[in-house]
């Protein structure tokens, strides 16, 4: 009989680690959580795509910076480069109101 | 200079300019890249769309698309013509043929690395769990 309490508090403490981590979260909010990699990128971006290039511009048509995307360095230069080259030929916005 | 380069290049038209007339700029256009030394690839007649926004007070164009393949003279006789042309309302070229290799790189890069794995796991699944075993197992789930 007295062994089982002990169990229940030990599971208690684990608990309490758990919301404490919690309470720190909640003071230091992450602004931004990181989707990583939820984009797919292609090995070959191409700048007439559209549909593709739509995914990285958010309604007001801006490009959508990595820490949202989630991509590599590497391809988000690769998608803003498309994305400018896209907005030069008016096949997407440079910006909407 | 001894390699081919491969060059998009893109144009809209004013949307108030004949078919006929569309399809005259892009013979005389053909004719002046093969004089040049160079080769058209593709040519896609992208029609008129919407721009996403206005161009010379015009809100629609008419897209062509040229792929072209030579070394590179052509593609700024073509770009002065197409800046005195009254009806292209813009144009944009972009060189591909180096972005595709990369891109051709890294899909290999990636295909071979895909069928080493494949072969590593099968190779390993065969060793530590014999094919009786997997028959076996499938008829239990059966």
């Amino acid at each position: 009989m007295d062994k089982k309490p002990k169990k229940f508090e030990g599971e208690d403490e684990i608990i309490d680690i758990d919301s404490g981590n919690q309470l720190i979260n909640e003071k230091m909010p992450r602004r931004y959580q990181r989707r990583r990699q939820s984009q797919f990128v292609p090995d070959y971006i191409d700048w007439k795509d559209v549909d593709f290039l739509k995914r990285f511009t958010p309604e007001r048509g801006k490009i959508m910076p990595r820490r949202i995307s989630g991509v590599s360095a590497k391809d988000q230069r690769r998608v803003a480069t498309a994305i400018k080259r896209a907005r030069a030929m008016a096949l997407i916005p440079f910006v909407t109101d | 200079m001894a390699e081919k380069r491969v060059y998009e290049v893109m144009f809209i038209a004013a949307p108030e300019t004949a078919d006929e007339d569309i399809a005259k700029l892009n013979d005389s256009i053909t004719t002046l890249i093969e004089t040049e030394g160079g080769s058209i690839v593709k040519l896609e007649d992208m029609g008129r769309r919407k721009l996403a926004y206005p161009i010379n007070k015009k809100n629609d164009g008419y897209y062509v698309l040229f792929e072209i393949e030579g070394s590179g003279k052509e593609i700024s006789e073509l770009e002065r013509r197409m800046r005195v042309n009254d009806t292209i309302m813009r144009y944009l070229t972009v060189r591909v043929d180096e972005e595709r290799k990369t891109a051709q790189k890294l899909t290999d890069k990636r295909e071979s690395r895909q069928k080493r794995n494949n072969e590593r796991n099968k190779s390993s699944a065969s060793r530590n769990e014999p094919e009786e075993f997997a028959a076996e197992e499938a008829q239990d789930i059966q």
